[in-house]
């Protein structure tokens, strides 16, 4: 099967889900949010039959499109935390009602479901993209599909400042990826990445200044898209109002798919070493700054959401560490092991977050004041997600740092592993915030034991799939390596 | 003669793309808006692009820029105009903009070609329209195919974001 009928199909499914949700009036609205995952999962499988041979070399789309190992893999990467995001989507439904502007049970939860799909098209279309108008385009409908998700519960403040903030340094961001690309396309005469690594080598070294200024703009565009310092400041603000399926999304496949498409552009300029060694070192620096920065900004926070979001910067030192060390050769593994690693990790911690949300109406830190008298195995659930999202031993996420720091030893980024190895001990308090607020804080003043929080049946069974595989990962890592490009 | 007419205009966009920044008044910021875009079209114009130039006036000066009006005279925005100035938004502000206004300058300046006259571009056959037509829906299509999804997700988002009451 040609590869690029992938993201057809995906568009079409969230086409007809759009028209049934339109003409279908009195089913219930989950039937859409499971529709939209059977859609998912079908494209998923469909990944396995695909045969890149399958592709006309001759048509315009071969020089915008690529199906290699890389991008198949985050291609189903993107699909499986698509799939979670819309499990969640679904159990998360009726706190999304509640600041819905409608009389109407269900009103507005279609389109919620239908989104994630069109979003998801576009970041596969990311990972494929091979020249900088497909990277725009395709990053842009990314983009658009997130202001209008975050902004999504309009009653809710919080998250409309969420969309306002994120709407305007996001197009600024667009702004400036522009920009460079147009210096990079009016020096080099070229878009796509292939043509720009043939001419970077030959290119007289006088005009080299300007391809770099290019570079840079670009860079500082796609350091917005994965959270690196300086420019996180959307981040923690976005992530608390956002709600909190979209919130998992954002943390997990957006920042994913930044990062291929930071190795992809990197992978174009590093035929010229004036290039190479800027980036590498431009890179290590802002890594340093990332880990530092989203680690100690974790440590005072109060909300759940808000410290996943200073978190979620700090994993995305981790992996601009590994993507500094990209001369060392196993930097590639260290970073797609660490994404797949960070993916199950962070679903897990934030569908517990919705479950206990839904249940007790917050999601502060001191709404888990006593949850494992509550609710011990959700409470065990978030144990282990917040454990190996710290990096503790025989959870997967020990194994994620472990690659990651290996690989930045092997580049010699010894100064970098030492940043590193702090921010983690910090990350070490912070994330047992959460385990003392679980097992050693009593309840809050006027609660019982006996409110439990409900969890469904299908968001239990994801709960569980996720903790055996953080448990199997941190003991037995090998078979994600089979499947890595 | 070309050379001052560039002149001209660059300095007048970047003068009235300036004001929109720091007009106070919405309305003035928007009209300064489309006057930067005006000037925008001629530079298009002074480099044959003249169904750029146009369609930069008739789309963005013209139509978005009118519906900017309307929402701004729609919501009247007033408070706007007596909002305080502070020092360390300024400050800061301010060292972002020289800091990349150097470089900009400093790039430009170790650019030797960057003082060159670029060569003329062949010309192809038929007219401006249609080769951009052609050159889109044939060489650039896939991107206009993704550019199509884009269209449909802002669309399905206004009418979410903006409807009054959800059905």
């Amino acid at each position: 099967m040609n590869p690029i009928l992938l993201e057809t199909i995906l568009v079409c499914v969230g086409f007809l889900l759009l028209l049934a949700e339109a003409f279908a009036g009195g089913v219930r609205k989950s039937v859409f949010g499971y529709g939209a995952m059977v859609g998912v999962f079908g494209v998923f499988v469909l990944t396995f039959w695909i045969d890149a041979a399958a592709m006309n070399s001759e048509a315009a789309y071969s020089v915008y499109y690529s199906a290699d190992d890389l991008a198949v893999f985050f291609k189903r990467f993107v699909l499986l935390a698509t799939f979670c995001v819309l499990l969640m989507a679904v159990e998360f439904a009726p706190v999304l009602q509640k600041y819905l502007p409608s009389s109407a049970g269900g009103a507005g939860l279609g389109e919620f479901y239908c989104l994630p799909l069109f979003a998801c098209a576009g970041m596969m279309w990311l990972v494929s993209a091979t020249d900088f108008i497909m990277i725009f385009v395709s990053l842009e409908l990314v983009t658009v599909s997130f202001y209008v998700m975050v902004a999504y519960m309009r009653k809710n403040a919080l998250s409309l400042e969420a969309g306002v903030k994120y709407l305007i340094l996001g197009a600024l961001s667009t702004g400036v990826l522009v920009y460079g690309i147009a210096w990079i396309f009016g020096i080099l005469g070229t878009t796509n990445l292939v043509g720009i690594s043939q001419a970077v080598a030959v290119l007289p070294p006088e005009k080299s200044v300007g391809v770099l200024f290019g570079l840079g703009l670009v860079l500082i565009s796609l350091g917005f898209k994965v959270a690196a310092v300086p420019f996180q400041f959307w981040v923690p603000d976005v992530y608390q109002g956002a709600p909190t399926p979209v919130t998992a999304y954002l943390s997990v496949a957006s920042k994913a798919v930044g990062f291929v498409v930071l190795m992809r552009v990197m992978d174009a300029f590093f035929v010229a070493p004036y290039y190479g060694d800027r980036l590498l070192s431009t890179v290590a620096f802002l890594a340093g700054m990332t880990m530092l920065l989203g680690n100690l900004a974790a440590i005072p926070q109060t909300n759940f959401k808000r410290l996943l979001a200073y978190s979620s910067v700090a994993h995305a030192g981790y992996l601009l560490m590994a993507l500094a060390s990209v001369a060392s050769g196993g930097a590639g593994y260290a970073i797609a092991f660490y994404l797949v690693v960070y993916l199950i990790m962070t679903m897990l911690a934030f569908a517990v977050t919705i479950v206990v949300s839904k249940s007790l109406g917050g999601d502060n830190i001191s709404d888990f004041n006593g949850l494992s008298k509550r609710n011990p195995w959700l409470a065990l659930a978030m144990a282990i997600g917040v454990l190996s999202l710290a990096g503790l031993p025989f959870t997967a996420g020990f194994f994620g740092k472990f690659f990651v720091f290996v690989s930045a030893l092997d580049a010699g980024l010894y100064w970098l592993v030492g940043i590193g190895a702090f921010s983690v001990a910090c990350g070490f308090y912070y994330y047992l915030k959460v385990l003392r607020a679980m097992y050693w804080l009593p309840l809050s003043i006027g609660e019982s034991e006996n409110t439990r929080c409900s969890i469904s049946l299908p968001l239990g069974a994801l709960l569980v799939v996720l903790v055996v595989l953080t448990l199997a990962l941190g003991v037995f890592p090998s078979p994600v390596f089979a499947l890595m490009p | 003669m070309q050379l001052a007419i560039f002149w001209i205009f660059a300095f007048f966009m970047v003068f009235f793309g300036a004001l929109v920044v720091l007009l106070r008044n919405p309305v003035s910021s928007a009209m300064s808006l489309v006057l930067s875009f005006l000037f925008l079209a001629g530079l298009f114009m002074t480099l044959d692009a003249f169904f750029i130039g146009i369609i930069q006036v008739l789309v963005y000066a013209g139509a978005v820029m009118v519906l900017f009006l309307f929402i701004i005279m729609l919501l009247d925005l007033k408070s706007e105009k007596q909002r305080k100035l502070k020092v360390g938004a300024w400050l800061g502000g301010g060292a972002v903009l020289a800091g990349f206004v150097y470089t900009i300058l400093h790039v430009v300046g170790r650019m030797p070609g960057a003082e060159q006259a670029m060569p003329v571009l062949p010309g192809g056959v038929g007219s401006d329209v249609a080769r951009i037509g052609w050159v889109l829906f044939e060489r650039y299509n896939m991107p206009l195919q993704v550019v199509g999804v884009l269209l449909l997700v802002a669309t399905v988002g206004v009418v979410i974001l903006s409807r009054k009451e959800l059905k």
